[in-house]
């Protein structure tokens, strides 16, 4: 690790100020559980570290009954988790943070910085100059890829390791995100982007924006989320792949829905087709097991995950049933 | 009792049989008979070091801080496998707080590796081969050095895989990529004629990964010189080959290398032998004039400090109908790394099962990659997965149950020995592991369990050796108060040996517990113990402790006849008190006779008797899974493990079920996700974090362990009875669990470790 200069601002502005316009040698620290590990493993090599806890009144987590929940950016996973209203109402964010990582990770590590997270990809991790590093081969193409995305892949085959990234996209959320003096609202299906887009970056902010809340709205009434999340071990690991939907439901039938998936894709994956066919079904098995067929049926596995398309039919066929009691 | 001689000692350890000359009592102690009703020893008893641990006052070999003390890193080869053209440490040196950096340009040729290698090498054979290390004021200045340093590599052509690296093609990484050039071979009987009675005869191909033995506390020393005497604190399994390792390498006396271990966080059989970081360390400090620390971190760990080779198994066998098994065949090759580590798997095949028409092959393979090390039972694990399942698929086809099919071809005696064993109790394992699982009542046909959670139980055997021996020794010291203090010079790698060696030594003498202080790994101060391996600790040092713990009773009964004028015959001995059979009113306390022999401290010398000749020592056992797997994930769920045993005396219950519930859930992790995953085209680890190389947490382990042990004691051995249990534990979990995988979804798994890509690969294509 290199040695770097921390700052501590009081507020936003002097957050703001500090933060320079190229990416490398100034970044904002919260929980640092992944940005520690970069640095430790010289992915980042910053100059400046920006300490955004020094800032009061990004912890917290505001509901607006019948208008929308609100949730600073420095808030702590665990207080999500536990939180007793988006357990009720919204129990996709609740399920997904409740399953990040570890008790101790999740004490520690906020929702602004789960969902900034960089990519696990063990050669971006590891000491292989690939191409989201600036270098020119992905190596998973022609390496070990059990672990790669399968959708959205070129040039670089990342998976997004967030699980609250992907129930915030189901539960359609929008980011508030300070840039010096006025903040803007970005809907969180546009925040990502993919590799073709931009290969060295997983979303849109630029080196001077601060994400400071995440508003979800209020879920109309009838209204069901989840999450289900697959990781090889039980605890203290990635999803291999997951899961969050949100469905509206008029007695048998689904209204609108709406189906995320995460490891599968370098974002949080939207099944459009999936999203629509929702529409009018009759909840129950066998139409459930049809509809669920239909997804992801425009991924280009790589060699060693194919898997994963089984397994992402079979998570979203088990979480509606779930949501339907079936 | 006191009588001794030297005798030609010969026993297993790790990898292979080792012979010494060993000094052994000429008489045996009589061994405690089975059943025998004992005091301490066979107790549930706490650790008389729990209190160190659980309150963080114990000092770990990484926790020793010195004054002055630098700290050391190590720079790793990038490559697996290239030439060192250059390397320039000017920029690096001139970073403030560097205070020395060692090369192959500044350091003598220290033969490494068998003398293949030197300690810095020329050139490098895997990614991680040492190249420099760095002494500096913090471990932080030292890493940013590292990064200063600049190397010229010429690349060379590499090879990671064994199967690749055997054929005439491949890289050479020796003069031959075959370790000794040949296959290690035995053979008995007339394989030809064996697969000619058979009436079934199956063949298979079984493989498995390499894996990473992943220590809690990293490899790690601390080094400090006095004068030309050297103190080492280092975190290994072998205080006394880490001594002869280091002094060997500096060229100085065995005697001026002091090698301390206290408490130690794992070692599974990486920490044997002398590092090479341990030496770079002694170098740095001999030449800065200051202790050094180095510990590695976990990505040096998972390249160069030991793994246990992969293995591909083609095993061919055949059995008449009634279940005869009459021939038997195994070939398999394995990675041993760049420099010679076994790879062989098969030793349980060759004797577990009776079978009077056999062949094994077996080649171990160097590849470019980090050298293999002995890894809770070499060889064992791998081979009883690969024999254990094909075992299981010919109880199929011949349409027998699995159990029964073992009973049906159980050995009695050593076939490869052809000896009896001093005692084999297989047999009980089977009964008592079978009905604690529920065998017959819950086992259903293979893949006929209903729904998307199949269940399915199976079951697999265990041998090995695990009997210790001579040379080993334990020193007791009695003080005037009656408090004993035992030194000993094996080491406690956290398995519970300070606690097992006061119990014995309490259970001869009669005083408590409490008031034994049992100090261990320490070469300056101890006599020589064996390096703890092979499941031999407390085979070969209980029965000394025992030994010299009788001898101090010899002692003082002897002192206490002298003083109370009475024959040493007519004085009985009972909770440290002596007295006169006839006479109740004559009695001394152990203290009194200290006191009036005007010795402030007795001393005896214990030894560990030398094995039965003509008997073979191993230990067995049955280990039974009850698993869940969840089709829709691949995912696989351990409900239940039995593990049953003879593994002789058990001399603390507590730590016994430790070290089998610790070896339990590696096995586990062995079967459903530890794996070192390397890059093709690069010929470089992926796993080198506890992210990627996946070790099981406690969330992955079982609802239920039970542990049965079916012997008491094995009183041929010793005068414990104590056959080891470390490795034991661990040999059939992997196995267990692959066979009741099998019995819940139908489909023979053939590679570990069965991750859910493979299962859901397996059952969907």
């Amino acid at each position: 690790m290199k040695n770097f200069t921390y700052f501590q601002p009081e507020n936003l502005k002097d957050a703001a100020k500090q933060l320079g316009n190229n990416w490398k040698d100034r970044l904002l620290i919260a929980g640092g559980t992944d940005l520690l590990g970069l640095m430790k493993h010289n992915l980042e090599r910053p100059d400046v570290l920006i300490n955004l806890k020094s800032i009061a009144g990004l912890e917290k987590i505001e509901y607006l009954p019948g208008k929308e929940l609100r949730i600073g950016a420095l808030t702590k996973i665990t207080d999500i988790a536990e939180h007793p209203v988006i357990r009720e109402k919204f129990t996709a964010l609740a399920e997904a943070a409740g399953q990040v990582a570890s008790p101790q990770l999740r004490n520690m590590g906020t929702i602004g910085g789960n969902i900034c997270q960089r990519p696990r990809c063990w050669y971006y991790r590891g000491d292989f100059n690939c191409l989201r590093k600036g270098g020119d081969i992905c190596f998973a193409v022609e390496g070990r890829n059990k672990f790669h995305c399968i959708i959205g892949g070129a040039p670089c085959f990342i998976v997004h390791p967030s699980d609250l990234a992907v129930a915030l996209q189901a539960l359609e959320a929008k980011l508030i995100i300070f840039s010096g003096k006025k903040s803007k609202s970005v809907a969180i299906k546009d925040f990502f982007v993919l590799p073709d887009a931009d290969v060295y970056r997983e979303n849109i902010l630029k080196p001077n924006e601060i994400i400071t809340e995440i508003h979800i709205p209020e879920p109309a009434s009838g209204c069901q989320s989840g999450y289900l999340k697959f990781q090889e071990r039980e605890v203290w690991d990635f999803a291999t792949v997951s899961v969050g939907v949100s469905i509206k439901k008029n007695a048998n039938f689904i209204e609108t829905g709406l189906v995320v998936f995460g490891g599968v894709a370098p974002r949080p994956w939207i099944e459009q087709k999936i999203s629509q066919a929702l529409t009018g079904t009759i909840l129950k098995e066998n139409t459930i097991s049809e509809l669920t067929d239909i997804c992801l049926q425009d991924a280009e596995p790589l060699e060693e995950n194919k898997y994963k398309v089984v397994l992402a039919k079979n998570l979203l066929k088990n979480l509606l049933m779930r949501l339907n009691n079936i | 009792m006191s009588s001794r001689k030297i005798i030609k000692s010969k026993y297993f350890f790790e990898e292979d049989f080792v012979e010494s000359l060993a000094e052994v009592p000429v008489e045996k102690t009589e061994a405690w008979a089975s059943g025998a009703e004992l005091k301490v020893v066979g107790k549930p008893t706490q650790r008389k070091d729990g209190y160190d641990k659980v309150s963080g006052s114990a000092q770990y070999t990484f926790d020793i801080s010195l004054p002055k003390m630098a700290f050391a890193k190590t720079l790793r080869s990038p490559h697996p496998h290239a030439r060192i053209l250059n390397i320039d440490v000017s920029k690096a040196k001139k970073l403030p707080g560097v205070l020395e950096i060692i090369t192959h340009q500044n350091t003598p040729k220290i033969p490494w590796y068998f003398g293949m290698s030197f300690l810095f090498d020329t050139t490098l054979r895997f990614e991680g081969d040492e190249v420099a290390c760095v002494a500096a004021e913090s471990e932080h200045i030292a890493e940013q050095a590292l990064q200063l340093i600049r190397v010229e590599y010429e690349e060379l052509p590499f090879t990671i895989e064994a199967g690749q690296a055997m054929s005439e093609a491949a890289p050479k990484i020796h003069d031959t990529n075959i370790l000794r050039g040949r296959p290690d071979t035995y053979e008995r009987g007339d394989i030809e004629k064996g697969f000619a009675e058979a009436d079934v005869v199956l063949e298979e191909t079984f493989t498995t990964q390499t894996a990473v033995h992943n220590t809690t506390e990293p490899h790690c020393s601390v080094v400090n010189w006095d004068g030309d005497r050297l103190t080492v604190w280092d975190s290994t399994q072998g205080i006394f080959s880490v001594r002869d390792g280091i002094a060997d390498s500096l060229g100085i006396p065995a005697s001026h290398v002091r090698v301390i271990k206290k408490y130690m966080g794992g070692g599974f059989g990486s920490k044997l032998a002398a590092g090479k970081y341990t030496v770079m360390a002694a170098l740095l400090a001999k030449k800065i004039g200051r202790p050094v620390k180095i510990a590695l971190d976990r990505k040096e760990m998972n390249l160069a400090v030991g793994n246990r080779p992969d293995s591909v198994q083609k095993l061919k066998i055949g059995a008449k109908k009634d279940g005869t098994l009459t021939a038997m065949v195994h070939e398999s090759y394995g990675a041993s790394g760049a420099y010679p580590s076994g790879a062989a798997c098969s030793w349980p095949f060759r004797t577990i099962y009776q079978c009077p028409n056999l062949n094994t092959i077996d080649y171990s393979v160097y590849i470019n990659a980090g050298p293999g090390r002995p890894m809770r039972a070499p060889g064992h694990v791998q081979g009883t997965f690969g024999m254990d399942s094909i075992i299981d698929d010919m109880a199929e086809k011949i349409g027998m149950d699995p159990l029964e099919f073992r009973l049906k071809n159980y050995a009695e005696i050593d076939q490869v020995g052809n000896a009896p064993y001093t005692s084999k109790r297989l047999h009980e394992c089977y009964q008592q592991g079978a009905a604690a699982i529920g065998w017959y009542q819950k086992r259903r046909p293979a893949g006929s369990s209903p729904g998307k959670i199949k269940k399915g139980i199976g079951m697999a055997s265990q041998i090995w050796w695990g009997g210790g021996g001579p040379p080993a020794y334990a020193t007791l010291k009695l003080n005037r108060d009656g408090s004993a203090t035992v030194i000993a010079g094996t080491q406690d790698l956290g398995t519970g040996t300070y606690t097992f060696i006061a119990q014995v030594a309490a259970e001869v003498l009669e005083i408590p517990l409490d008031n034994i202080n049992v100090i261990l790994g320490d070469t300056g101060v101890a006599p020589y113990g064996p390096s703890s391996g092979g499941s031999t600790t407390a085979p070969s040092i209980s029965p000394a402790v025992r030994d010299a713990a009788e001898q101090m009773k010899t002692k003082l009964i002897s002192g206490a006849a002298a003083i109370l004028e009475v024959p040493e015959r007519e004085l009985s001995y009972r909770n440290a008190v002596i007295s006169a059979i006839t006479d109740s009113e004559k009695k001394l306390g152990i203290s009194d006779v200290v006191r009036q022999m005007r010795e402030r401290v007795l001393v005896t010398t214990g030894l560990r008797n030398a094995n039965p000749e003509g008997y073979t020592i191993n230990s067995f056992g049955a280990q039974f899974a009850e698993v869940e797997v969840d089709i829709d994930t691949g995912k696989i769920r351990l409900l239940k493990v039995v593990a049953a045993h003879d593994v002789g005396r058990i001399l603390n219950p507590l730590t016994s079920d430790n070290q089998f519930h610790g070896g339990i859930i590696q096995g586990i992790g062995f079967a459903l996700m530890e794996e070192r995953i390397m890059d093709p085209m690069t010929g470089k680890t992926l796993t080198t974090n506890l992210h990627n190389y996946k070790v099981p947490t406690v969330m992955d382990t079982p609802t239920e362990i039970e542990v049965i042990i079916v012997s008491d004691s094995d009183p041929l051995i010793s005068n414990t009875g104590v056959k080891g249990i470390g490795e034991p534990a661990h040999i059939p979990t992997a196995a267990a669990i692959a066979n009741a995988v099998y019995n819940a979804i139908g489909v023979r798994m053939k590679s570990l470790p069965m991750t859910p890509d493979k299962i859901l690969h397996a059952l969907f294509g």
